[in-house]
């Protein structure tokens, strides 16, 4: 619930920040009507931004992979002793 | 398999960056433009700066709720 208050009271800001620029036209009006529009619009183009970044940094950890991959291998052979059906090989 | 990953990844933010400075120039800097340089050449007529992004909005809403509305069906078939 609380997240969502604070969401909340952000964009009550945020609105409150808009229609006091509308008022006081510092800015030409036609750019103060686009921008919640181009808010959005770069807000989205960030979140694009940092799922390619993260995607782009990701780490393999390749000698973790193989200690798991040599793990699961000491495991299928000791409950295939046991009796255990280990499934496909 | 990270290779891959990386082109990926790196093509979705040339994307996201490509579309972030187009969409700057288009809505903030070429008003202050004089209406015949050659630049306008290059950008559509200004109602589509806000036609194109309310458009995808609500195209995505619509799938959104398309898909959780298959979802649901979906559950109520398997338990019926």
């Amino acid at each position: 619930m609380k997240h969502v208050l604070k969401l909340f009271s952000l964009l009550v800001v945020i609105s409150a920040l808009w229609i006091g620029l509308l008022q006081a036209s510092i800015i030409p009006r036609s750019h103060t009507w686009l921008l919640p529009i181009y808010f959005i619009v770069s807000l989205g183009c960030y979140g694009l931004l940092m799922v390619g970044v993260g995607l782009m940094r990701f780490p393999t950890c390749p000698r973790e992979a193989l200690l798991l991959q040599k793990d699961i291998a000491e495991a299928k052979d000791f409950l295939k002793q046991k009796g255990v059906d280990v499934g496909s090989d | 398999m990270e290779l891959a990953d990386r082109a990926v990844g790196f093509l979705l933010s040339i994307t996201s960056l490509s579309i972030f400075t187009y969409y700057t120039f288009w809505v903030i800097i070429l008003p202050f433009v004089d209406s015949d340089n050659f630049i306008h050449n290059y950008f559509l007529p200004q109602e589509y700066a806000i036609l194109i992004p309310v458009c995808a909005g609500v195209a995505l809403l619509c799938l959104l709720c398309i898909f959780i509305g298959l979802v649901l069906l979906k559950s109520k078939k398997k338990k019926a």
